[in-house]
This record gives C-alpha cells, sequence and structure tokens, in this order.
C-alpha cells in the first residue's frame, strides 16, 4: 500500500499496483457485506469468549470515531498547511484498522449475547457501510493527494462523517434507549418533538398505569424494539405476553410460575438476575405490584387490581388537575397576612391545588373574608370552613370554586336552604355539615350532584329525619 | 469575645480569651475568628441559594442552613418540598400499647392450639432464635393456648376476641396487620425502633418527622402532641420516657408536647393573680427582644426554637382551655365513649381530646397506654386492659367516622412487639404468661389512605413466625408516611454526614396491600 507521504510523482507510472488496490477494495467490500450473513444474529447467545471479546465493543467504539473526526480536521487544516496532511494519510489507515477491529467486536457483541432488533440490524449496517466508505477512501485518496481527482475524496469523506453519526445515534439509543436524546429536554422542546405512544387502546387500565411504566423504566432497554435480548420484547402487551425464545414469561393467574417475576426476584448475584448489567433492580413496591397483577388474571383491560387500587384509578380521588398558581404566590402570601385564614398547597404539585384553612381566625371568619379568596377560585380544592361565622351567603362565593372537592362546614350556622347554587361544583365528593342547622329538605337539592359520595351530617336537625328514610348515602366508604 | 448568654455558669467559667495568651495573639484570633465566620457563612448562603436556584425542587433547597436561622421558625413545610404527593390524611393519631399486647389473645386466631395444650412448642419453630432472660431458662416452652373464645364478626368476618368487644364492631373499618415484625426483644430498644426506627435514642420520632415536614395546622395549638395515660397498678407498666417523643436531630420546636393526664394537662397555664394578658405580652416580647439579641450574636438555630416556644405558649394559655373544655360536648359523646371519658388521664379521656384535637388541626396526636406487657396472669390483667382501650378505640374510631374525619385522618393501634405462644413461668388451667416476641405481632390502621375490612399477612399456626407477607417496623413507618404525603426514602435530614430519614439506612417499603 502507498502511503500519503510518497511524492505524487512516484504513483503516477504505477498503474498495476493501482488495479491491485481496487481489487483489494473490491473484495474487502464483499467479505464486509456478506459477513451478517456469515454470522447470524438469532437472538441466541453463544460462547463466554464471544461474549468477553464482544463487551469490549463499546469500549473500542470510540477510539475510529475520534481518529475519523480527526482525519476530517487534518485534511480541511491541510489546507493551509500541508504537514497536517501529510498526517492524515496515516491516520486514515489507523481509523480503518481500528474500525475493522471495532465491527468485529460489535459483531461478537450482538452475536454472543444474542442481541436482536431493529436498532441493532442498523448499528451493524451502518458500521459495514462506513467501514466500506472509509475503505473507498483510502482508495482513492492517493489520486486526490496527486490532484487527479479533487471531488470524489471530500465527498466520501463527508459520506463516512454522515454514516458515522447516524450509525453512532443507533449505538447511543442501544445503550441508553431512544429517548436519549429528549428525555431530559425542556417543555417546550418536548412539545414540539412528542415521545412515542404505548398501547394507547388499554387507555386507563391497570397494565399501563402501573406495570407499563415499570417494565418501561428497567426493562424495555433490552427487552425492546431496540433491543431485544433472548427474543424477548416488554414493551407492548401481546409481545410481553408471548414471550421470549424460553417461552412465555407471564403465566396469568400463576406469579409463581412467571418466568418474569422469577428473574426479578433471584438474588442480584446470580448470573439470571435481572435487570442484568448492573441495570437498576425493581423494587419490592413493583415486584408486588407485577406479582398482584398476574396473580389477577395479567389483564391489558382491568381498570383495578385486589390491594392495588391507586390513587388515580379511586374515584373518589380521580380529579382533573387545577391550574398552576406559582406566579400568583405574592398575592396569596398578602392576603394570609392581612386575612389570617391561610392557602396551604395539597402537595409540591401545584396541579393538587390549593386549600382553604380557618383553623386560626374560625370565630371570625365571615362570608365577606371568603370573598376575598375568589381570586384564586379555580385553584382551590378544598375548604376547611368548620366553626366559623360564614351562612348560606357563602354559598354565592363557594360556587365559583369550580374545582372544589371538599367542602368542611362542621359547626356553622349553615342551614343549606340554598344548596342549590352548589350545583355547579361538579367535582363536589365530600361534604361535612355535622353540628351545622342542615334540614333534610335542604339535603334534597343535594340529590342532582354527580360527584357527592360522602356527605356528614352527624348532629344536625337533617340526622334524624334521615335515619327514617335512607334517601341520601352518609358516606359509601 | 462575649460569654454566651445562655450560659448556666457565667462567673467561673473561662473563655479562651481569658486564659494567658498574649493580647496580641488574641486580637488576631478574634480578628481570624471574626473573618472566619463571616467569610464561611457568606460563602455557604450564597452557595446554597445559587444551588437551590440551579436546581429547583431536586432537595437541594431542603435546609439553607445559616442562611435561615435568623428568620422566624418556619412552621410551613412548603420549603421542603412536602407533602411530595397529595396526601390521604392531614392528620394522625397513633395509639400506642405500650409493652406488647398478646396478638394470639386479641386478633391471632389459632384454633388448633386448644388441643396442644400444655405440650412443647417444637424447637423447629423457635430456631435458633434468642429469648429473653426471663424465659432462656426455661426447661419447657408450653403452649398456652388463648383463654377466650374467638368469634367472626362483621362483613369480612375477621376474627376477633370476646375480649375486644366493641373493636369487633369496627372490623370493616379496619386494616388488620398480623404480620407486623420488630428487631428487638426487650422494651425500651423496640419502643425506640417502633418510634424512631432506630433502637438507640437520639433520632427523632415519627411525630417529629411528620411535625418538620409537614408543618403545622393550626398555630394555636402545638403540631404534636403526647398524652399519657394514667397507669394502673394493677398492670405491670414499663417506663415510658420523653426521648419517644424527642425531634433528635431536629430543631427541638418539632419535639412532641406532652400533656399531663391529670386535671391541669399544662401546668401554670393560668396568669398569676394581678398578671393579665397584656402583661403577659409585654413580657414575652421583651423576653424575645433579648433571645433575637442572643440569636443575632450567637446565631445558634435553638434560639430559634426557643422563641417559637415561648410563643406558642403564650397562644396555648388561650387555646389549651377551650381544648379540654368538655362541658359543651353532647350527651352522644358520652354515650359513645362510655363513663371513664370523664376521668381526665383515662385512655377514654385522651381518646376524646385526641378527636378534638383533630378537629382543631393537631398534626399528630400519640396516645400512650401502658401496661401491656404481661408476663404473668394473663387471664386476670388482659381484661382489665381490653376494658380500659377496648371502647376507647371504637369510640374514637366512630367518633372520627360520623363527624367526616375519618376520611382524612390515620388511625394506628399498635404495640412494640407481640408476646410468645408458649407460657412464661407455670401454665395451668386457669392461668399463664407471656414473654416478649419480636418475630409477629398484630396492629391496625384504619381511616385516610389505608384499605378498610382486610386482614394482612398470615402467621404460622403457632403466631410465632411469619408465613407470608411480613411488615417490618420500617415499612410500616414507611406506609404512615405515604398516607400523609411523604415518600419516605425522598424524606431526608442531613445530619453526621448522612441522609438521615425515619426509614433508617435499611431499605423499607411502602406496603402496597395495606393502601386504599
Amino acid at each position: 500500500m502507498i502511503s500519503g507521504q510518497s511524492p505524487p510523482a512516484e504513483r503516477n507510472p504505477a498503474i498495476g499496483t493501482a488495479r491491485s488496490r481496487w481489487l483489494w477494495i473490491a473484495l474487502s467490500s464483499v467479505l464486509l457485506l456478506i459477513l451478517p450473513f456469515a454470522i447470524p444474529l438469532n437472538g441466541e447467545s453463544h460462547a463466554e469468549l464471544i461474549r468477553f471479546l464482544g463487551h469490549f465493543h463499546p469500549l473500542l467504539v470510540h477510539l475510529p470515531i475520534g481518529l475519523l473526526l480527526l482525519l476530517a480536521i487534518l485534511e480541511f487544516a491541510g489546507t493551509s498547511r500541508i504537514s497536517f496532511r501529510e498526517t492524515a494519510g496515516f491516520v486514515l489507515y489507523l481509523t480503518l484498522a481500528t474500525g475493522a477491529i471495532t465491527l468485529f467486536f460489535g459483531l461478537f457483541l450482538a452475536y454472543g449475547d444474542g442481541v436482536t432488533g431493529r436498532t441493532v440490524t442498523r448499528h451493524m449496517w451502518g458500521g459495514i457501510a462506513l467501514l466500506i466508505a472509509l475503505v473507498l477512501c483510502a482508495g482513492v485518496r492517493p489520486a486526490w493527494i496527486s490532484g487527479q481527482q479533487t471531488r470524489v475524496y471530500p465527498a466520501l469523506l463527508s459520506v463516512s462523517l454522515l454514516i458515522l453519526a447516524w450509525t453512532a445515534h443507533q449505538g447511543g439509543s442501544l445503550t441508553y434507549g431512544s429517548d436519549y436524546l429528549t428525555r431530559y429536554m425542556p417543555g417546550p422542546l418536548k412539545r414540539i418533538f412528542p415521545s412515542s405512544a404505548s398501547d394507547a387502546r388499554y387507555t386507563g387500565s391497570f397494565y399501563l398505569q402501573s406495570i407499563h411504566p415499570v417494565l418501561d423504566a428497567k426493562c424495555v432497554a433490552c427487552h425492546g424494539a431496540q433491543k431485544e435480548k433472548a427474543g424477548l420484547r416488554l414493551d407492548f402487551y401481546d409481545l410481553l405476553i408471548k414471550g421470549g425464545k424460553d417461552g412465555p414469561v407471564i403465566v396469568p393467574k400463576n406469579p409463581d410460575r412467571s418466568l418474569l417475576l422469577a428473574r426479578v426476584t433471584l438474588s442480584p448475584t446470580d448470573r439470571h438476575f435481572m435487570p442484568a448489567e448492573g441495570r437498576t433492580p425493581l423494587t419490592a413496591d413493583e415486584i408486588a405490584t407485577i406479582r398482584a397483577w398476574i396473580l389477577s388474571g395479567a389483564s391489558p383491560t382491568e381498570k383495578s387490581v385486589p390491594g392495588f387500587s391507586r390513587l388515580a384509578e379511586n374515584t373518589d380521588f380521580n380529579f382533573p388537575p387545577v391550574g398552576d398558581y406559582s406566579n400568583l404566590l405574592n398575592e396569596i402570601q398578602a392576603l394570609q397576612n392581612s386575612d389570617g385564614a391561610k392557602l396551604v398547597a395539597v402537595s409540591s404539585k401545584a396541579s393538587d391545588g390549593l386549600i382553604l384553612r380557618t383553623v386560626d381566625v374560625a370565630s371570625k371568619f365571615d362570608d365577606a373574608q371568603l370573598a376575598h379568596f375568589e381570586p384564586f377560585a379555580p385553584f382551590i380544592v378544598e375548604v376547611e370552613l368548620g366553626r366559623t361565622a360564614v351562612t348560606d351567603a357563602s354559598f354565592d362565593t363557594l360556587a365559583k370554586f369550580t374545582n372544589l372537592r371538599a367542602l368542611h362546614l362542621e359547626e356553622t350556622a349553615v342551614t343549606g336552604r340554598s344548596f342549590a347554587k352548589l350545583s355547579s361544583l361538579s367535582h363536589l365528593n365530600y361534604l361535612n355539615l355535622s353540628g351545622s342547622k342542615v334540614t333534610s329538605d335542604a339535603l334534597a337539592l343535594l340529590k342532582a350532584m354527580p360527584n357527592l359520595h360522602h356527605i356528614y351530617l352527624f348532629n344536625t336537625p337533617a340526622e334524624s329525619a334521615l335515619q327514617a328514610s335512607k334517601d341520601i348515602p352518609r358516606s359509601t366508604q | 469575645m462575649k460569654q454566651h448568654p445562655l450560659c448556666t455558669d457565667c462567673e467561673n467559667s473561662f473563655t479562651p480569651l481569658g486564659l494567658p495568651i498574649p493580647a496580641a495573639a488574641k486580637h488576631q484570633w478574634a480578628a481570624i475568628e471574626t473573618r472566619r465566620r463571616f467569610l464561611g457563612r457568606s460563602g455557604k448562603v450564597l452557595g446554597w441559594a445559587a444551588l437551590a436556584a440551579l436546581f429547583g425542587d431536586m432537595g437541594v433547597s431542603t435546609r439553607l442552613e445559616g442562611a435561615d436561622v435568623t428568620s422566624a421558625p418556619a412552621h410551613s413545610g412548603n420549603s421542603l418540598g412536602l407533602p411530595h404527593f397529595a396526601p390521604r390524611a392531614k392528620r394522625a393519631i397513633y395509639l400506642f400499647m405500650s409493652g406488647g399486647p398478646p396478638q394470639m389473645d386479641l386478633f391471632d386466631y389459632k384454633p388448633n392450639l386448644a388441643a396442644q395444650f400444655n405440650k412443647d412448642m417444637p424447637d423447629s419453630i423457635r430456631g435458633n432464635q434468642q429469648l429473653t432472660g426471663m424465659t432462656a431458662g426455661q426447661a419447657h416452652f408450653p403452649i398456652a393456648p388463648s383463654h377466650w373464645p374467638f368469634a367472626q364478626h362483621g362483613q369480612t368476618a375477621s376474627w376477633v376476641s370476646t375480649l375486644l368487644p366493641y373493636t369487633a364492631r369496627m372490623v370493616d373499618d379496619l386494616t388488620l396487620i398480623k404480620t407486623m415484625n420488630t428487631d428487638a426483644i426487650n422494651h425500651e430498644p423496640a419502643i425506640m425502633l417502633m418510634n424512631t426506627g432506630n433502637m438507640n435514642a437520639g433520632k427523632p420520632c415519627l411525630g417529629a418527622w411528620l411535625a418538620y415536614g409537614l408543618g403545622s395546622m393550626n398555630d394555636n395549638l402545638p403540631t404534636f402532641i403526647v398524652l399519657q395515660t394514667k397507669t394502673n397498678p394493677k398492670e405491670n407498666n414499663q417506663p415510658v420516657s420523653s426521648r419517644l417523643w424527642s425531634s433528635g436531630f431536629l430543631s427541638s420546636e418539632y419535639a412532641g408536647v406532652g400533656l399531663r393526664s391529670g386535671t391541669d394537662p399544662v401546668l401554670y397555664l393560668a396568669d398569676p393573680a394581678g398578671v393579665d394578658r397584656a402583661v403577659r405580652r409585654n413580657m414575652l416580647d421583651t423576653v424575645e427582644a433579648i433571645n433575637r439579641q442572643t440569636l443575632a450574636e450567637v446565631g445558634d438555630p435553638e434560639t430559634n426554637a426557643r422563641i417559637g416556644q415561648y410563643e406558642m405558649a403564650f397562644r396555648m394559655q388561650a387555646s389549651v382551655p377551650e381544648l379540654v373544655d368538655l362541658s359543651k360536648e353532647p350527651q352522644s359523646t358520652w354515650d359513645l365513649y362510655g363513663p371513664d371519658a370523664r376521668q381526665p388521664g383515662t385512655f377514654a379521656y385522651n381518646c376524646l381530646l385526641a378527636r378534638r384535637m383533630a378537629e382543631r388541626g393537631v398534626r399528630f396526636t400519640q396516645i400512650y397506654k401502658r401496661g401491656w406487657d404481661v408476663h404473668g396472669d394473663v387471664v386476670g390483667v388482659l381484661p382489665v386492659l381490653c376494658g380500659e382501650t377496648d371502647r376507647a378505640a371504637y369510640a374514637l374510631v366512630t367518633d372520627l367516622k360520623r363527624r367526616g374525619l375519618l376520611d382524612d385522618t390515620l388511625v394506628i393501634w399498635a404495640g412494640e412487639f407481640g408476646r410468645t405462644v408458649y407460657s412464661q413461668g407455670g401454665l395451668s388451667q386457669e392461668n399463664y404468661g407471656r414473654d416478649h416476641h419480636p418475630r409477629c405481632f398484630t396492629a391496625w390502621m384504619t381511616g385516610g389512605g389505608v384499605r378498610p375490612g382486610i386482614t394482612f399477612g398470615e402467621t404460622d399456626d403457632y403466631s410465632y413466625n411469619v408465613v407470608k407477607d411480613p411488615v417490618h417496623v420500617r415499612d410500616f413507618n414507611a406506609t404512615i408516611l405515604h398516607c400523609l404525603g411523604i415518600d419516605h426514602s425522598r424524606f431526608t435530614y442531613k445530619f453526621q454526614g448522612l441522609d438521615q430519614k425515619l426509614t433508617s439506612p435499611v431499605p423499607a417499603h411502602v406496603v402496597q396491600g395495606l393502601l386504599a
């Protein structure tokens, strides 16, 4: 082989050498192209030695990448300083050599570990295409140096860089998951690039709410569209039930015979323990959830599983999120300081809303003061007015608290004559009237409220009347 | 440098500056000290502020140490990003059965033990367990079946001993956990573990963690109140000390406030003759001004806690008399709680107070009932204990339920461990004793966040080992925190170089099967 350092004048007559070089190029390209057929990726793992070598692929791969980038830089810099160009020839052959080793190790990795899948295949063909492009580069570079061909080599090098970028992205997706670039993308960008969805037809099911997220976070990196280790995919319900090359991994109603559970509950030092390769193991809670789901029949549509009705599935707690009040914090603070009543966050999530708490100023808190909180009406989900001086007139204000879920009116002078005003509160679920002056006539006005499942009437005129005729459910709990 | 104003021995103790050191060196040292402090503090403050701004809710901003020392005591948990998620319970009431109730005489029904009366418990059941010194020397471990029959109750058909006729009425509301287990076999470490997640004293208890994390709901009453039940001399009362409601390494404003079990829940609450509210206020203002001076000079956060406690005491002068004034309770209350509730210091009275505190926004109430340590004379003592507690616990749950408070209150009934199936000392047809048993015991919960009407876990035929679904003390505490909207693994406080938490360094898990 002729290196780039040689003066161009010496190479022109050497036509025979050029011909044999093209022969070499054609031969190696064909060899590279048939390589995947010689070593088929059939999803079965192979000898330990092959796997051992294969695991060096992620380590080695960065060497040719760096060298190829260096090559491009050297060739570019060579336009102004010839000494860079002289080095570039050496770097090209070095890239070729390390690239070839990396390719083989990559094949060992996939073949040895029994990895299959769309991304693996793409990554492999990307690597082969890149190596062929590099071989071609080496073939045309002497002509470029001698000035016979001015465009082919730069074009081939640019193509190589593009193939490199694409192949490296496939490799990154394999290692870190397909969303490795977008996972921590800032919110506004995320709306422009929406992430892929899962089994949308099972929306609202226990599987999609509690099982799929666990598998997605802990298993799908190796058992998904990108990698299908052991021929198993866990990213869709049908594939999860189908199982892998060792047969089904889920046996409905029989968690003890379900391979998936067996593997995640082995000792972490066991070689069959999953997730493998030191990835984060499943927590006991997650395992318990999966076990309960399998025990109940591993249904994709079932809304709940005994013992595991989560917050979101419980109708008493299935409320729409409220808006974000964080830009109103100063106004809230000012109002609290003047009134003494407090607006308290339900949780650290703004969408969980606010609670109006009056216990510190109870006897002094009246309808007028309640009206001060109107500006925050859409964010308030619970109003505690127990032992305050509010009356039925407060319902005019409360009617505007459209996201209200719980209303405490115990030990107040409320009679309920104007309960009809509350009919706009479609989310109201809990109404505590203990010790108030509410009458049984007034309760009839509440009948139309669809979500009002918990009404408390202890020590009210309505209570005794109610005990005779069980018209309104007091509490469904 | 000035003497610390709170120093108790100001006359005789010496400061480094009082030592025979050259004056020049002293000045230099004083200057360095000031500069070092200034730089250290400002660096810390600026660094933390920058980090907090950068990381937002990553939890770096949990406590700006040094920065907020001089501000008023914070009572809102919001600065900690708590609750982590929407809680099912706003508050909790913990009925602590100190001494270790015998699970197989109350809840854990083992019908086949009757046939094995006085037979030795098989060695395979005990395994290599080390027993307490009280029974380790026994030649025999004769099985003592429960003296009392059991019956099924409610729609859930849960087994409950006839000793608990009132509790039996509410089994459909209870979450019975039969597989509680602990690491300790003696009272003090076991009771510390239940309360603080650690067998050694010095860690904050559950209530202090809640007060720290969730803050107060009512400015006029303490966030965390402890009620002790008057002891009954017939019972074997193990000591219960304020270590159990200590704030440990958290600021002392989060410690439990113990109310006395007598007629006067807080001593010297009334102003003495000739001192009215205005005079008291005036005095406290001056004390506060002095304390603020100290705070500015010394910068000890405990001074801040002291200022807060003076203020709390002042407000409690008005709020506590109203809290313990039972004259306005309707007759239905007395019908429910029974005559005991009229006697201050009884368990029933404390349960009634706990309901009143729940109404008034106390975050966490813990009632201690001592005497469950039945090493001997189970047949004589257990009915007394059940008589004191059974109706009161039922009354509390029922009262909370009818007033609509059970939806967002978590009620917990538990001791520090269980008792052995074999008899301690002599076993006769009439009587037996039971030793401490950490491997399984029964607790119950009810209210916000837990699944009503279930019996969780299974024990073996001797109520000795857990067969299915163990609930360790740490898992129990993690589950309690979960009901109150707290992820136990993220609820930490930096101390001694560790991210300390209630569930201690050993991994704990929320028991999903207990949750509603």
